[in-house]
């Protein structure tokens, strides 16, 4: 098997670690629903929820957290998190409707990225904040406006190509959002619409996972702030996205053993770690290592909350150093936050049943097909390095097929296609499974269980269905019967 | 000894043995390489000037521009070569760790670009990372640009191949030493040296020396990153291992107090690299030997750096008159005015309404007829003492009522008889609809 097995163990907090330890229900999930299958745990979002509040409660801020419902359909964690007193970012009509369906008043929602007329006229129609991107969108809107009649509507102003003093942070450039060059040009045609939009704050989204970026965005926000002040208008919102990350996996000193053995793989000078020699953005040019690592960082220590914390505490240059959030409280401003990703961290696992178990050439790793498309388990898609957990099918493990020894896998999809493969990587498995058993997908809630889904080849799409805990039992139900009175009522 | 040009000083710094009672080896010579004494303050200034030489002249004809990925001190020597012969520098890096380096180059006029973090919502199929647009926007025709390319510049190694080895040989006598021990960096200075020690006597011991990998120390690589270099040849190296930042402070401290070497973390990585390397030798040795590491730049730009690791080694005493000797019990009890009462106070014009915003905030809105003393700012004051008369009330006001508790428990506990915090804040006061005004 070449050396030591290579393990990425996933962090599983209580919730997560509990599924995992019910094989029983588990199997029975997916002899009933079939494989793949996503379960989604709606309750884990609330706890979530109250950790960003507890950041904002620590630097004293007002302002609201918008859940981005791009990076889950799910009915259950929307209509759970309707029940608490969070927002709702959407990006397309459906989940317009979704949003206002599952409960969200329009104070609780705001409208972002690209618009069409329909979407911009059910936002403006039942009041909803629109984030918008350009002055184009802004006069579209005004004129929807007017000419339907609708109410005033309220708008976040997005912006981008902000510019840092003395470093020249150089950034992605974005698609969305106007450029603060260009603000000038946009503030008059905000006070040209006065009448049919109402200026409630300004808005960023930045890719990236780097906190100097953000800060400089911010630090340009609190000076357009100024501006519109300066002009008599009254916006007091900075929305600053989302980003803030997710830690996937439970065990620093793995991805740390993990990413050099894959350097030394792509230099040669160990046996390969994935599929083909791919080496995930690595490659080998006479011996130097050339390119760049393109994957998640995994092991992520500051995300989610405790990143939004080290954002807030982060001194602004331009400003007298003082810390962001000092900044944010003093100019009365409020905060608004789109985390997706990190709000569903530990929201839900993905399983997928073991259909065949292949050796390959003789002490290379064996090839396991499951009854899941790659696309159903995006975290490759993601970039996302994270090992499945075996969910036997025979607890006991009294058969002759099952291994007690680690073992290295390829991991296969079903598509009938070449390069279906489930990841790249080759996987190290504490046993060799067996047909029938579970590879349970952990944390895949977050934009790795229906974004890239797709039903090629007259494959099924993973059925969902959402859990919680009642005492020490697990119930569910399909994930659109799930209403917060399911738990307390007894729906099943 | 007199120079025409302070280039001229590049090179031919002192060799200096450590004391044996600091590094406890009973067998073994240990001497360090003073780079730190090179005119621009580092070993770097030998590679920078080797490979920016040949060009500068042609260069300034085509007014072009010195660019380096460097993030320290190749991008300080750079930065004054530049400026030395008309040019401009600018600096590409992904993130500058090391405020006080930062700040010199603007100082020294670079340029500094900051490469942009990795993408939140990964792109697999994006095969333009930062890096590469940056090599492309050199190559480009036209380009006007001086790249001296430290990773993989063979002028980088040969700056010392022909210079730093053959001095470390000249000062001990003709003799090369028994081993050398080296940060790996852009692996320049172990690689040249290395190969001119080698070239002496092959038996030399070569000890090179990365960081831990998910630890920092500026100036040396992790061996994951060691291997994108393209000067970097395992096989230079008879062991590689992996320093700490705590031990590298932990050298350097030894170095800066014992042994009068005023080395930056990188030299106290290299000397207790090398202390570890050789105690374990030197039990076994009949014979003296002797060892040579590199003190590679000085300790003051990396004040913040060790700060931030030691913060005991900045212990200060502490002030009188600070808020940070309140009691919660103190804080609770201070006295607080309420928004309606505090308008109706301020009517009476009896107080002195203090805003502890930054300026920026109170430009923007504050309280009508209030002044602006930012709280860092009034802190420092009430070191001195009371700032108001005592018969002059107060009422301080900050965003939330939080600071301004502190600060009107504190002016009460020095014998202000009439100071008052507002309750909730600013914030309070706009959300109960009081009044604010921009002058």
């Amino acid at each position: 098997m070449g050396g030591e097995p290579l393990y990425l163990e996933p962090r599983l907090e209580s919730r997560l670690r509990s599924l995992l330890d019910s094989p029983a229900l588990l199997h029975t999930l997916t002899d009933g629903l079939g494989s793949p299958l996503n379960v989604v745990v709606p309750d884990q979002l609330a706890d979530n929820l109250q950790r960003f509040r507890a950041v904002y409660d620590k630097h004293h801020l007002s302002g609201q957290v918008f859940f981005a419902h791009k990076a889950n359909r799910s009915s259950a964690l929307l209509r759970r998190l309707a029940a608490t007193d969070a927002g709702v970012d959407v990006a397309s009509l459906g989940e317009l409707q979704h949003a206002l369906g599952a409960g969200f008043t329009p104070d609780r929602i705001t409208a972002t990225g690209p618009k069409n007329p329909e979407f911009l006229w059910l936002a403006a129609r039942t009041s909803v904040t629109v984030s918008l991107d350009t002055r184009g969108e802004l006069d579209q809107l005004a004129t929807l406006v007017r000419k339907h009649a609708l109410p005033r509507t309220r708008v976040l102003l997005r912006l981008s190509g902000f510019e840092a003093s003395g470093v020249r942070v150089l950034s992605r450039r974005s698609r969305f959002g106007t450029a603060v060059g260009e603000l000038d040009p946009l503030l008059e045609a905000v006070e040209r619409h006065a009448d049919v939009v109402e200026p409630v704050g300004v808005a960023y989204h930045l890719d990236t996972t780097s906190l100097a970026e953000k800060a400089t965005a911010l630090e340009g926000c609190l000076r357009v702030l100024e501006e519109c002040r300066s002009r008599g208008l009254r916006p007091r919102a900075v929305d600053i996205g989302g980003g803030f990350g997710v830690d996937y996996l439970a065990d620093g000193g793995q991805w740390e053993r993990y990413t050099t053995e894959l350097t030394e793989a792509v230099l040669g000078t160990r046996p390969p770690l994935t599929y083909g020699g791919h080496g995930y953005g690595l490659r080998n040019e006479a011996g130097t290592l050339r390119g760049t690592l393109g994957v998640y960082p995994a092991h992520r220590p500051v995300a989610g909350p405790r990143y939004l914390d080290e954002l807030l505490a982060h001194p602004a240059a331009s400003l007298d150093g003082r810390p962001l959030a000092t900044l944010l409280l003093e100019h009365l401003h409020d905060l608004h936050t789109e985390p997706g990703r990190a709000l569903l961290d530990q929201c839900g696992l993905t399983l997928a049943r073991v259909l065949e178990v292949r050796d390959q050439e003789p002490g290379g790793p064996l090839a396991v097909r499951l009854a899941a498309k790659a696309d159903d388990v995006a975290l490759e898609e993601h970039g996302v390095f994270m090992d499945p957990v075996v969910v036997p099918r025979d607890p006991a493990g009294a058969r002759a097929d099952a291994g007690t020894d680690p073992v290295a896998v390829h991991l296969f999809g079903s598509r009938c296609l070449e390069s279906d493969l489930i990841t790249r990587r080759t996987v190290f498995l504490p046993r060799r499974p067996a047909p029938g058993d579970l590879l349970a997908f952990a944390n895949t809630a977050g934009y790795c269980m229906d974004f890239h889904a797709t039903r090629a080849q007259h494959q099924p799409a993973a059925r969902k269905v959402a859990a919680w805990q009642e005492g020490d039992t697990w119930r569910w139900c399909l994930d659109d019967q799930y209403w917060p009175t399911t738990p307390v009522g007894g729906a099943q | 000894m007199r120079y025409d040009s302070i280039t001229e000083a590049i090179g031919n710094t002192p060799l200096v043995r450590i004391d044996p009672a600091v590094h406890g080896l009973r067998n073994i010579d240990l001497y360090a390489k003073l780079e730190l004494l090179n005119p621009f303050g580092s070993v770097k200034d030998r590679a920078a000037w080797n490979m920016a030489r040949p060009h500068l002249a042609t260069a300034a004809e085509e007014g072009g521009q010195v660019v380096e990925l460097s993030s320290g001190n190749t991008a300080k020597a750079l930065a004054v070569l530049a400026g030395m012969h008309g040019l401009t520098f600018k600096s590409v890096t992904n993130r500058m760790r090391i405020p006080e380096i930062k700040d010199l180059l603007l100082l020294l006029g670079a340029q500094i670009e900051e490469l942009p973090g990795q993408s939140e919502c990964l792109d697999p199929t994006a095969t333009d990372d930062p890096l590469t647009l940056f090599h492309r926007a050199l190559s480009e025709p036209d380009s006007s640009y001086l790249h001296t390319d430290q990773y993989f510049n063979p002028r980088n190694t040969e700056a010392h191949f022909t210079g730093t080895g053959p001095e470390i040989v000249k000062d001990l006598d003709g003799r090369a030493p028994d081993w050398f021990i080296a940060c790996v960096g852009t692996a320049g200075s172990s690689t040249g040296v290395a190969r001119a020690l080698r070239e002496h006597d092959p038996a030399v011991r070569v000890a090179g020396l990365v960081a831990a990998k998910s630890d920092f120390i500026p100036g040396i690589r992790t061996i994951d990153e060691a291997h994108e270099v393209g000067l970097f040849d395992p096989g230079t190296y008879d062991s590689i291992d992996a320093v700490t930042s705590d031990e590298a402070i932990e050298g350097m401290l030894a170095l800066n107090r014992r042994c009068g070497i005023l080395a930056g973390p990188t030299g106290g990585a290299a000397f207790f690299g090398a202390v570890r390397q050789l105690r374990a030798v030197d039990a076994e040795l009949t014979e003296r030997q002797s060892a040579v590491f590199i003190v590679c730049d000085r300790v003051e730009s990396y004040l913040s750096y060790v700060r931030q690791r030691r913060p005991d080694l900045f212990g200060r005493p502490r002030r009188r008159n600070s808020p940070a000797d309140l009691t919660p019990a103190e804080i609770s009890a201070a006295p607080a005015i309420g928004v309606a009462d505090a308008q109706a106070w301020i009517a009476t014009g009896a107080p002195l309404v203090v805003d502890l915003r930054s300026p920026h905030a109170y430009a923007a809105l504050h309280i009508d007829g209030s002044v602006n003393i930012v709280d860092e700012l009034f802190a420092e004051l009430l070191h001195g003492g009371l700032p108001f008369s005592r018969n002059r009330p107060v009422l301080l006001a900050c965003p939330v009522g939080e600071k301004s508790a502190r600060h009107a428990a504190l002016l009460t506990r020095m014998g202000h008889p009439d100071v008052r915090s507002l309750t909730g804040g600013i914030i309070a006061w706009r959300d109960a609809g009081a009044p604010l005004v921009r002058d």
